[in-house]
């Protein structure tokens, strides 16, 4: 091989200027490992492999990298910035490198040549670091614990002495050189050892009990007959067998709620065979809704829901988690999610425009200090998320307009990653309904967008797992929002002009699952996976077709549009490639140069494979040896409340918020953020997608894992009644309420020794199935989509060199969605004028089980609240009217933390003091205990604060005649106190409401 | 009425493209969104438009500082184009990803009438941090900038990660001497932010959020015009619709009663090029 050259050139800010990032690290090295640092600078690194001359590299110097008002720069020679210690980053092998591509982009564009095969970017840092007392110990931390991951970095230190300073960090590449000569094999299965074997060796993760079933089809005489005959074939190749296992797996085809339980009650000793749970819970009683509500338009078959916004346009939402990606590498992992979960409207129907996307973030407590160690610590962690997100929603042009963070020391062994995804689609596109589509024999299969490398293999089978020390690291991969972006803008114009007859995204499985699943509509595919452009040369054809790499759609494509389609493709700067045709032939066929490495019948899949089996045992809370705490009356109510402010829970995280756009595309109606310091998280969000209607998409979420602690049934129920409320709170009505479920939950498959509590976690689960189908048909709420994740567990290394397994929360994020008529009647929940009416709705119950003050306790108790679905519908009717005659000021769902920490966010976020009475708050004394903090502090679902003006109390009171709701208070004046009333008519609470706001601001602000 | 049109640039990894047009038609143009490569490639002209919008966004990931790609892409294929439709005397603006892109083409600022040189930045915010948030702006009432006549100060949104304005001394004496600074971040009053966080949210040196040309029909801002289409994008817009309810105003036309500022900027360049041509 001719050695090509490698140039680097060296940029960084001019001295004078503020370095932001060198500053994050400062700080960030004090906050994590007390390290003083006492100057740092950042240099960004561009190594160019590739023959260019002086003058080619002094343009690509000067034009591209180069700002000459801030930046200075040097070629060859590194830039002579003094430190004591330098750290050099830079990305392993293979890992995708943004910044990278787009230098290439324009390089080749400004200086009109093109990189041959084998000439390449790479981009890497350093940092120039003093401080009086920085040994190499410290550096090694900051480099390995702070600044980078070993799964994607690497990185070296240099002391001042060793520092070369002509040949600075070096040049390598971390190119990616494979001496391979792409191949399949056949393998031979004649046993299930066998099988079993090459399945633990590969990594496909194939159940034990789908092996037979495998087998049995390949040893087929007939099956053996046409293969040979048709292919040449006389086992089953290692890409036939990794196709199996990505269509197989419980990421893929939902194995554990298509299962069967065994579910016996301990209490009653009821035994039960719930025989799959999806079509029970989930495809049941939303077939029964989609048939009530004529807004429903496409549901369970797509890879979002899609849902009537007005007559000429139709919404579509889903939701996903990247968990298992995110835990490993916690920017990656987020960054892909995000980007995602956001191609997943854009291949639903025949494509839509994204409009919004939401997060939710479960991570360890953020300042955990005990002895277990995660893969990366959760403040870590939850840094590397946010900013993932951030990344890939802002640079997709996509407003975040909700999203949620929680603690809870279960995460640390599984954080959770949620994200959530809509977009909006005309009702028709060139005269056809624009949610149906199909692939028909004889069109084309069109790859688009981003090219293949290995990147993502086996990420599927991975998500699959219980997270080990063997889990392969290779499925990380960073997402290039920028590369879906110029995709998503063109195939946009390729829907609207007719070009072509189906889409969907590659995500799991990449072109395993894409091609796969829409060839089983036409029935039969050939593909030429020689055809499929590669990131780099050497990958065996298994590889081709089961590697994820991010950012591509698979598109049926009719042969007379082709050409159009092509130039339009080009004309948007987007890759786009014919590997393969629909056929009806019955047949997945797969070929490389003409020869065949896969021959397998559609239907397949739908043959005989065994359903998973669980054993589910469900020991009621009070058999468990929970109880309801003994904890008497407290005394010191403002430091009580202002400690419940000060929760992590409960304070502000208007630092993530504030990092993601939320007003791009100019539709913003209800900010994340409201009240007059825009600083308190709003219970929902509302934007206007159609700029020219009045009509708004209200969207919610809620999150109370903390009640799978008693009972996962109604930790279910309140979530999604949370979830409900939030949406009403804002201006929502629950006849457009459509919802989307992402169940995360702990492995459930019993094993004495791995899992001796999975009979209890199964048991969980089918409870919160019931709960779900119970709550939906009661709030007649249509499940538009949803997500399951399993295997949220993790092992931490202990002290003592042990591991112990730690399990999530049963965790459900459930958003909602509601469509407004009219935007300009919506509502937020901070208090508006002084003299204002603050009428509490629904009753209180001494329902504190899990809640955030008995965990401030240390207590979990056992009271659960409980969701009354007759009587919230009432109340919740009755505040869609009020809002619709506009008579509300404020409104605010009341959630974690109760009363209390409602009336301070309405308090906070009006800027105005309130003055509440508990003793005429409405309660329910079913399970006895009227005291003062538990009508603080106690959960209860239903209820709602909202204020009035005092002009409006009569027809606000007929509104809700009959209902729990009463008028406890007013609203004071600006700079005056939240002061509450105990039941003993003392004040028992006479706080400022800016101290409130301090207390609650302060905790995680510093961030 | 003579039908003033204008050309949102899109590609490339840039957005607000939908509602920058959706503002230019309530301000009473004709908008269209035009592909950077459909210029390029000369299927659409230049020529056919009265007023050219470097619009929000990520062109090129911004991975080599904000901006820059895109303003060396235009220059190579098209740069000429640009520099005749602005002898012609229209009118440019550009917005937050687009302003970078103004200075790093050189647009701006145009001091001595040179329409090439990179004098001013826009770099890394001193928070570390993308940045959502509302702020005031003051108006210089004495800038030659088209787009701001009559308006006195505006609340708009920023959204940004590089939005720090950074000049040489000398060249913001000049900037300022010229009145070519147009919108510098204010407190509620209108007083200069004096470089507090978050009222200025960058660190932008003398408060400056955007700049015109000495001609002031090239204008670069970094907060989002387009974003303020609606009183309904006001974040406290609830407040103000209940204050004014409660002093017995009609609500229903709330949406009537003020035009939002950000199409305010658009129809004063939409207006000039009415009465230009």
């Amino acid at each position: 091989m001719v050695n090509t050259m490698i140039s680097c050139i060296e940029i960084a800010l001019k001295p004078e200027l503020v370095d932001a990032e060198a500053e994050s690290i400062k700080k960030k090295a004090f906050d994590y490992f007390n390290i003083n640092i006492n100057t740092c600078r950042t240099i960004n690194i561009v190594t160019l492999e590739a023959d260019l001359d002086i003058g080619q590299l002094n343009a690509i110097k000067d034009q591209i990298l180069t700002n000459p008002v801030t930046q200075i720069s040097s070629l060859m020679l590194p830039l002579s910035i003094d430190f004591k210690w330098c750290i050099w980053i830079g990305l392993r092998p293979g890992v995708r490198d943004n910044p990278a591509s787009t230098a290439l982009e324009a390089i080749e564009d400004i200086l009109k040549l093109k990189f041959k095969p084998g000439e390449g970017i790479y981009t890497s840092k350093r940092y120039c670091i003093n401080g009086k007392d920085l040994v190499l110990s410290d550096m090694e931390k900051i480099a390995g614990d702070l600044l980078s991951n070993p799964i994607i970095q690497q990185w070296k230190i240099f002391s001042k002495e060793e520092w070369n300073k002509k040949t600075g960090v070096g040049r390598e590449v971390p190119k990616v050189f494979l001496n391979h000569k792409p191949e399949f094999k056949e393998i031979s299965i004649n046993s299930n050892e066998e099988l079993q074997k090459i399945s633990d060796q590969r990594n496909l993760a194939l159940n034990p009990r789908d092996i037979p079933v495998i087998r049995s089809y390949f040893l087929d005489k007939d099956i053996q007959k046409s293969r040979m005959e048709t292919a040449g074939l006389t086992k089953p190749t290692d890409l036939e067998l990794e196709y199996i296992s990505q269509a197989r797996s419980d990421h893929c085809n939902h194995n554990t709620f298509r299962g069967l339980f065994r579910y016996k009650d301990i209490s009653t000793g009821e035994e039960i065979i719930e025989d799959n749970l999806f079509n029970t819970y989930i495809k049941n009683p939303t077939l029964e809704l989609k048939n009530k509500k004529n807004w429903v338009v496409s549901v369970l078959w797509d890879n979002a829901g899609v849902g009537k916004f007005d007559d000429n346009n139709n919404y579509v939402i889903t939701g996903e988690t990247h968990n298992s990606p995110s835990n490993m590498e916690a920017y990656g992992g987020a960054i892909t999610g995000i980007v995602g979960v956001y191609r997943d409207p854009m291949g639903t129907g025949l494509g839509s425009r994204l409009i919004m996307g939401s997060y939710g973030f479960c991570v360890g407590d953020i300042d955990y200090k005990g002895p277990l160690k995660a893969n990366l610590s959760p403040r870590r962690l939850l840094d590397g998320v946010i900013e993932g997100v951030k990344d890939g929603g802002n640079k997709s042009g996509v407003p975040t307009t909700f999203g949620q963070t929680l603690f809870n020391p279960g995460y640390m062994g599984k954080s959770l990653v949620f994200v959530t995804a809509l977009g909006i689609m005309p009702a028709k596109v060139s005269n056809r309904k624009s949610h149906e589509k199909k692939t028909s024999p004889g069109e084309l299969i069109v790859m688009s967008g981003g090219r293949v490398g290995k990147d993502g293999i086996h990420g599927v089978t991975a998500s699959s797992e219980v997270l080990s020390e063997n889990t392969p690291a290779g499925h990380v991969q960073i997402g290039d929002p920028y590369t879906q972006k110029k995709m998503h803008d063109f195939l946009l114009v390729a829907r609207d002009e007719g070009l072509y007859e189906f889409i969907t995204d590659n995500g799991g499985g990449g072109l395993s699952s894409s091609v796969g699943e829409s060839a089983m509509i036409s029935n039969g595919c050939e593909v030429w996976l020689d055809k499929v452009p590669l990131k780099y040369e050497g990958l065996d054809m298994w590889e081709i077709w089961i590697s994820e790499s991010q950012e591509r759609m698979t598109i049926s494509v009719k042969p007379e549009n082709i050409e159009r389609f092509m130039e339009l493709s080009r004309e948007h700067a987007v890759e786009s490639t014919v590997i393969g045709q629909y056929t009806d032939t019955g047949k997945l066929h797969i070929k490389y140069n003409g020869k065949t490495c896969a021959y397998v019948d559609m239907d397949f899949l739908d043959k005989g494979f065994p359903k998973w089996k669980f054993d589910a045992v469900w020991i009621p809370p009070a058999l468990r040896g929970l109880t309801e705490p003994v904890l008497s009356r407290p005394e010191d109510y403002e430091t009580l409340f202002l400690d419940m402010l000060a929760r992590p829970n409960i304070c502000s995280k208007e630092w993530i918020a504030r990092q993601y756009d939320h007003e791009v595309q100019g539709g913003s109606v209800i900010k994340p953020l409201c009240g007059v310091k825009n600083n308190i998280p709003s219970d929902a969000s509302v934007i206007r997608p159609v700029l020219k209607s009045q009509k708004g998409l209200a969207f919610s979420q809620s999150l109370i894992p903390w009640y799978s602690k008693i009972d996962a049934f109604h930790m279910m129920t309140c979530t999604i009644d949370e979830a409900v409320r939030r949406l009403i709170a804002v201006g929502g009505n629950l006849e457009t309420t459509g919802g989307v479920d992402n169940f995360c939950w702990p492995d459930i498959q019993f094993d004495p020794i791995t899992n001796p509590d999975g009979k209890f976690k199964a048991a969980q689960l089918v409870r919160a199935c019931r709960a779900l189908k119970k709550t939906c048909l009661a709030y007649e709420i249509p499940l538009l989509s949803g997500k399951d994740s399993m295997y949220v567990d993790g092992y931490l290394q202990g002290k003592y060199g042990e591991s112990i397994k730690v399990s999530a929360l049963e965790t459900m994020q459930f958003s909602a969605v509601s469509v407004i008529d009219d935007i300009k009647k919506c509502v937020t929940c901070d208090a508006k004028i002084p003299g204002d009416l603050v009428y509490i709705l629904g009753n209180t119950l001494n329902e504190l089980g899990a809640s955030e003050y008995y965990e401030l306790m240390g207590q979990t108790g056992l009271n659960i609240p409980k969701v009354k679905f007759n009587r919230f519908r009432v109340i919740y009717r009755a505040l869609e009217k009020a809002i619709e005659k506009e008579i509300i000021a404020s409104a605010k769902a009341v959630s974690r933390g109760g009363i209390g920490v409602g009336l301070a966010m309405t308090a906070m976020a009006g800027g105005l003091g309130i003055e509440c009475d508990l003793g005429k708050i409405p309660f329910n004394d079913e399970k006895g205990g009227k005291r003062d903090d538990i009508l603080l502090f106690s959960e209860s679902p239903g209820r709602f604060i909202v204020t009035i003006a005092p002009e409006n109390r009569e027809i606000f009171e007929k509104l809700f005649k009959g209902t729990a709701c009463a008028c406890t208070g007013k609203v004071l004046d600006e700079d005056a106190t939240l002061t509450i009333k105990g039941l003993g008519k003392k004040t028992i609470i006479d706080i400022p409401v800016a101290k409130l706001e301090k207390t609650w601001s302060a905790p995680l602000a510093q961030f | 009425m003579k039908k003033i049109k204008v050309l949102i640039l899109t590609g490339f990894g840039l957005n607000c493209d939908v509602e920058t047009a959706h503002a230019f038609e309530l301000a009473g143009a004709d908008a269209a969104r035009v592909h950077i490569n459909a210029l390029i490639s000369k299927k659409q002209s230049l020529e056919n438009f009265h007023i050219l919008v470097f619009g929000g966004g990520f062109s090129w990931g911004d991975d080599h500082g904000a901006g820059v790609v895109q303003a060396l892409k235009l220059k190579n294929h098209i740069g000429d184009d640009i520099l005749s439709f602005i002898e012609k005397g229209n009118l440019i603006i550009g917005i937050c990803n687009g302003f970078q892109t103004l200075v790093n083409l050189g647009l701006l600022p145009g001091l001595d009438n040179d329409y090439k040189a990179r004098s001013v930045a826009l770099t890394w915010n001193d928070c570390g941090n993308f940045r959502d948030q509302w702020v005031n702006l003051a108006v210089n009432q004495n800038s030659p900038c088209v787009f701001t006549r009559g308006i006195d100060s505006a609340e708009l949104p920023i959204r940004h990660g590089e939005g720090k304005f950074v000049a040489d001394p000398n060249i913001i004496d000049r900037l300022v001497s010229s009145n070519q600074v147009v919108l510098r971040y204010a407190d509620s009053n209108g007083q200069k932010a004096n470089g507090h966080f978050p009222l200025n949210p960058n660190g932008s040196m003398d408060d400056i959020a955007g700049i015109c040309d000495p001609s002031g029909k090239i204008f670069g801002l970094m907060p989002h015009p387009e974003a303020f289409n609606h009183f309904t994008n006001h974040p406290l817009w609830t407040r103000k619709k209940e204050n004014l309810k409660r002093q017995g105003g009609k609500t229903g036309r709330l949406d009537t009663l003020t035009m939002p500022p950000g199409i305010h900027i658009f129809k004063n360049g939409v207006d000039y090029m009415r009465g230009f041509i």
